[in-house]
């Protein structure tokens, strides 16, 4: 019956490549000897919001960060297979990394703004493309602070620290910053975990505002949030992607058992 | 770990005991902190507060009486037919009286014809007749840093004139204005015109040439009237007496100040030691690091401990990035870390040793044969001197500045770094725009360390550069102004000279004294600006 609203809606498996973000062949990833993600095949819809769910320690994350390759940080990752975004590999040795990293915004679980002013934060990006025109910095801090919902909240305070700001604002605060450099894809790392209800309902609300200019791909252990958000749903297990599908699908008729005893709540 | 077995105690009795004896060392701790300074303070500032004269009345004294200690320096002694090593025969001494209750015997500093800038003895108490504040004698402080105490009478002009006292001051500023004049001309027509005869000399312009003779008659002329002036400018002199009656006269260009020190009032008496600490900061030392003030050695410790940081700071700070930050975590990296937290406990002398036979020696020997070589054998940085002076120091407190930075950097949230390169930064920019000014308070905390231990630190600067008395400051209006193969002087090392060279007489040793209180001050001083930095970047990196 819900499938009569939500027209847009088209199935996994039917997402063209113009129409995915995100393109994971075969991905494989190790930490030292731990095999952590394994043969991970899935495409992300572009400007819509995917939901990634699944136990703690199941490769979310580290799949996450294989879009952005932030997994390089850590000694003894190394990992094999495809990531394609923009048609280009970019696990090959030629990718940017830090024009990647510009292009795949991502927010943390823990709010980390940096130690200086709200200002300061949300250019930090810019800065480091090399914007230095004043008048550009201050459009770009403005537009992104509005997408963000935090412009009326924290616009008399610009050069104030950003430590200032309540936990909630901080979060918002990161996205900002990761919205200022106009993302393509924007990761979320469980970004409401460590936020009261309240707050959690306006970062949803922010994410639907959001998906118009960008995929949102989220990292989240609240079912109901994930059923809420997004228009499509992974589930992983152990590193494996166990099942995928529109949100409205996984959620009401999981065709794996697995699936349905998770968000059931029977384990995990 | 120790079990404390205390039968018949509670829990909370044990505990109780546990907390008394930590309190209890707390208290030792304390303690000796305090009297430290209390003593260094007391001991420091009674350097600079006038003492007052008394005239002591003795008995006279027929074995003679314990050693006294003859401060007379040595040119003096020469100079003055070499005072015997005597027991004044007089009956009463004007003196400064150092009484020490727990002691049988009272130290007098004392001034008589013979030991007319001070001498001193110590008198059985019972040998005592009567102390009387002697309110006419004054302390006369000369320029070369000696003092006398005597009753000044009246003034002696040039015609034989006797002159009453009350007219002292004008006197004074008359043969200010004389010796000014002879300064003058010394300066300005004595030294050119000696300059351009020996350059004379050295093209072998012979000795009758017509130009060369005009300048000598020149010479000879300006000497005549600077010869005149002297004379006249030594003919005015101070009448003074001591104790017994006996005369003794100073000129008066080589009188600083008269004090009637056993006059004050207790506000003069601040003006006088504000005076005194004025003098005591400003002044070179004097008569062998006796008298006089300690600037020279004061500049030269902040400026050596300036030098240090400067040259510390980038280089700690460096080694403690790549350490923690591009060091691949292996056996060797682990091997180095250790090796630099050891390094810290190195004796300083070795450090010492080292920068005399590596920088002096071999790289200032090295430096010498390249850019030098016109003045060799005399060496040029091949010597000790502040530069090296200032990198020993560096090397020393480098471990210092490496664990503390090191601290600090690990202390930077790994949320930031990776939020930093979420955003498209590279390593370097993560570690310069995030990383570095988080760890701020971290790195200051080891240049506060560093600059403690440098400006306390004595044995290894004496073999690199630091010596009792410099000539010069390093620091002056001549190219390249800052002269870095200068030697300078240092307050611990003059501490270090005082303590060794002058315990017999009280004025040097509380010198030796406000020194040390000076020294601390210092480096209070030098913390206090860093604890304020710091603060300052605490507040804007870490508490937001």
């Amino acid at each position: 019956m819900l499938k009569l609203f939500k027209h847009d809606i088209q199935p996994v498996n039917e997402l063209t490549n113009a129409q995915s973000a995100v393109e994971v062949k075969d991905l494989n990833l190790w930490f030292g000897e731990k095999h952590v993600l394994k043969d991970i095949t899935m495409r992300i819809p572009k400007n819509k919001v995917t939901a990634l769910i699944g136990q703690s320690g199941c490769g979310k994350s580290t799949l996450i960060n294989c879009f952005n390759r932030l997994n390089d940080l850590y000694d003894g990752c190394h990992y094999k297979g495809e990531v394609i975004i923009d048609g280009k590999d970019i696990n090959s040795k030629k990718t940017n990394v830090s024009r990647l990293r510009a292009k795949v915004g991502m927010v943390f679980q823990r709010p980390n703004p940096f130690p200086m002013s709200i200002y300061e934060n949300v250019c930090y990006g810019l800065k480091l493309q090399g914007v230095r025109v004043r008048r550009n910095l201050d459009d770009a801090v403005e537009s992104a602070l509005k997408q963000a919902a935090l412009w009326d909240e924290v616009k008399d305070r610009l050069f104030e620290p950003a430590m200032t700001l309540s936990g909630g604002q901080q979060q918002r605060l990161v996205i900002a910053r990761a919205l200022s450099l106009k993302p393509e894809v924007l990761l979320l790392d469980e970004p409401t975990s460590a936020l009261d209800p309240l707050t959690t309902l306006f970062i949803e609300e922010l994410m639907d505002s959001l998906k118009k200019q960008c995929t949102i791909v989220i990292v989240t252990h609240n079912m109901q949030q994930a059923a809420r958000v997004s228009d499509y749903t992974a589930f992983f297990h152990q590193g494996k992607l166990v099942e995928y599908a529109d949100s409205d699908t996984l959620f009401t008729m999981p065709e794996k058992k697995q699936t349905e005893d998770y968000i059931t709540g029977r384990y995990g | 770990m120790v079990k404390l077995r205390l039968s018949g105690l509670n829990a909370v009795q044990r505990q109780s005991l546990v907390i008394s004896l930590s309190a209890f060392f707390t208290g030792l701790l304390l303690i000796a902190l305090i009297s430290v300074l209390v003593l260094i303070t007391a001991r420091g500032g009674a350097y600079f507060w006038p003492k007052p004269i008394y005239s002591v009345a003795l008995t006279p004294i027929s074995p003679p009486a314990l050693a006294t200690d003859q401060v007379l320096p040595k040119e003096v002694a020469s100079k003055e037919a070499a005072p015997k090593e005597t027991t004044p025969q007089v009956e009463t001494l004007l003196a400064n009286v150092f009484d020490d209750e727990a002691k049988s015997e009272i130290r007098l500093k004392y001034a008589d014809a013979l030991n007319p800038y001070g001498a001193q003895l110590l008198v059985e108490r019972e040998r005592i007749k009567r102390i009387d504040l002697a309110k006419n004698s004054a302390e006369i402080k000369l320029n070369d840093g000696r003092q006398v105490m005597a009753v000044p009478e009246n003034v002696v002009t040039p015609e034989g004139a006797n002159i009453p006292l009350a007219k002292l001051p004008q006197i004074m500023d008359s043969v200010a204005l004389i010796s000014a004049e002879i300064t003058k001309l010394n300066k300005q027509f004595l030294a050119p015109i000696h300059e351009s005869l020996s350059r004379f000399d050295n093209r072998d312009v012979a000795a009758d040439a017509p130009a060369r003779e005009k300048l000598v008659a020149q010479f000879n002329e300006y000497q005549q009237r600077v010869r005149s002036l002297e004379t006249q400018r030594d003919q005015y002199k101070l009448a003074v007496s001591f104790a017994d009656g006996q005369p003794f006269s100073i000129p008066i260009f080589t009188i600083q100040s008269v004090d009637f020190v056993s006059r004050l009032t207790g506000f003069e008496k601040w003006q006088v030691a504000i005076g005194e600490v004025f003098v005591f900061l400003t002044e070179s030392p004097k008569q062998a690091n006796t008298s006089g003030g300690v600037f020279p050695a004061l500049f030269g410790t902040v400026l050596m401990v300036f030098m240090m940081t400067i040259i510390v700071t980038p280089f700690g700070v460096m080694a403690a990035i790549y350490l923690s930050e591009y060091a691949p975590n292996t056996a060797l990296t682990t091997i180095i870390r250790v090796s630099v937290s050891n390094m810290a406990g190195v004796p300083s002398i070795v450090y010492g040793v080292f920068g005399l036979g590596f920088f002096v020696y071999t790289l200032g020997g090295s430096i010498d044969s390249l850019f030098f070589s016109d003045t060799l054998p005399a060496p040029t940085m091949g010597s000790p001197g502040l530069f090296w002076a200032a990198l020993t120091m560096a090397i020393l407190t480098l471990p210092v500045v490496i664990v503390a930075t090191e601290e600090g950097l690990r202390r930077v949230p790994e949320g930031l770094k990776a939020g930093s390169y979420a955003l498209g930064a590279t390593k370097i920019e993560t570690i310069v725009r995030t990383i570095l000014p988080i760890a701020s308070p971290g790195i200051m905390t080891g240049v506060i360390l560093a600059i403690a231990r440098a400006a306390g630190e004595v044995a290894p600067l004496m073999l690199v550069g630091a010596v009792k008395f410099a000539p010069a400051l390093p620091i002056d209006g001549e190219f390249p102004f800052l002269h870095l193969d200068r030697q300078f002087m240092h307050l611990g090392v003059l501490i270090y000279d005082s303590a060794f060279h002058s315990q017999t007489d009280a004025k040097s040793a509380s010198m030796m004294f406000a020194a040390c209180l000076l020294l601390l001050v210092v480096v209070f001083v030098l913390n206090i600006l860093a604890v304020l930095l710091r603060t300052r970047l605490r507040k804007r990196y870490l508490k937001g």
